[in-house]
C-alpha cells in the first residue's frame, strides 16, 4: 500500500476552505492586535514586540 | 500607542530592537554623506508595531554621481557594512543601480537582515523620494514613505503578508490617515477590489 496522504477533491476543496478560514482570521487578529497597539503604552508593546522581531 | 501624528512628522519612542537599532545605524552613515533616502515596505510596518522579523529593509537613494556613490560606500565599510552582491563601487553604480537592480548591504560577516538599495526608477519610487514623512523615534530620525501611500503599495504588492502590512497599518493609524489621499493612491495603483476586501469590509 502506498505511503503518504491520498486525498480526494472533496478533501482537497476542505483545505482550500480551511486555508480561507485561517486567512480571514489572521486578518481579524491583524485588527485585533491593531486595536491593543493603540491602547497600551509604546513601552509595554515595544517591549513584547521586540521578542518577535529578534526571533528571525 | 503614543504617537504625535502630523502631516510629513510621526514622533514617537517606544523600546528599539535590534533591527531599530540596525537600521538607525545605517540611515546615521546616509545622513552624514547627505544622501537623500526613503524608506519602504515592510520595515515601516514592523517600525509602527507589527509582530514580525524581516530578512531585508528596502530603500531608495537619490540618483548621484559616481564620486558621491563611491564616498558613500566607503563610509559604510568604515561603518562595518559589507555589499553582498557587487566587490566594487563602480560595478555597484554601473552595473546595478544604474541598471534598474538593487544592491544588499549587511554588516560584515552577517547576511540577514540586510539594505536592499535603489536609485528611484519609476513614477511611484519617484513620488516616494518626494513625499517622506520623517519619523522621530526616541532621539533619532529617519525617513519613511507617506503612509497613504505605503498602505496602497503593499495592497499592490499582493502577498499574504503585504496585505497584512497594509491592514495593520491602517488600523493603527486610521484616525490620522488623510482619507481621500489614501482612495486616490489605492486607485492610482489599481487595487481598489484588495482595499475593499482588506482595509474596508466589516470582518
Amino acid at each position: 500500500m502506498a505511503k503518504g496522504l491520498k486525498l480526494t477533491k472533496a478533501d482537497l476543496k476542505e483545505l482550500e476552505k480551511e486555508k480561507e478560514r485561517n486567512k480571514k482570521q489572521r486578518m481579524e487578529f491583524i485588527e485585533l492586535y491593531a486595536e491593543w497597539l493603540k491602547k497600551t503604552p509604546n513601552i509595554k508593546w515595544s517591549k513584547q514586540q521586540k521578542v518577535v522581531v529578534e526571533q528571525n | 500607542m503614543e504617537v504625535k501624528y502630523k502631516k510629513n512628522e510621526i514622533v514617537f519612542n517606544r523600546e528599539l530592537s535590534n533591527l531599530d537599532k540596525l537600521v538607525l545605524k545605517f540611515v546615521s552613515v546616509l545622513d552624514n554623506e547627505k544622501v537623500e533616502y526613503v524608506i519602504i515596505s515592510g520595515y515601516i510596518a514592523i517600525l509602527f508595531g507589527r509582530s514580525r522579523g524581516t530578512e531585508d529593509v528596502d530603500l531608495f537613494i537619490e540618483e548621484m554621481s559616481f564620486a558621491r556613490f563611491e564616498s558613500f560606500w566607503k563610509a559604510l565599510e568604515k561603518e562595518g557594512f559589507e555589499c553582498l552582491n557587487v566587490s566594487s563601487p563602480k560595478e555597484a553604480y554601473e552595473e546595478f543601480l544604474k541598471d534598474k537592480t538593487s544592491i544588499r548591504f549587511a554588516e560584515k560577516g552577517d547576511f540577514i537582515p540586510n539594505f536592499e538599495i535603489k536609485f528611484p526608477q519609476t513614477k511611484y519610487n519617484q513620488y516616494s523620494m518626494e513625499h517622506k514623512t520623517k519619523v522621530l523615534l526616541n532621539d533619532s530620525c529617519l525617513n519613511t514613505s507617506e503612509i497613504e501611500l505605503q498602505i496602497a503599495f503593499k495592497l499592490n504588492l499582493g502577498s499574504d503578508k503585504d496585505f497584512e502590512d497594509a491592514r495593520h497599518l491602517y488600523k493603527v493609524f486610521k484616525e490620522f490617515l488623510d482619507l481621500n489621499l489614501l482612495k486616490n493612491q489605492i486607485k492610482e495603483l489599481d487595487v481598489e477590489d484588495e482595499a475593499e476586501r482588506v482595509l474596508w469590509q466589516k470582518d
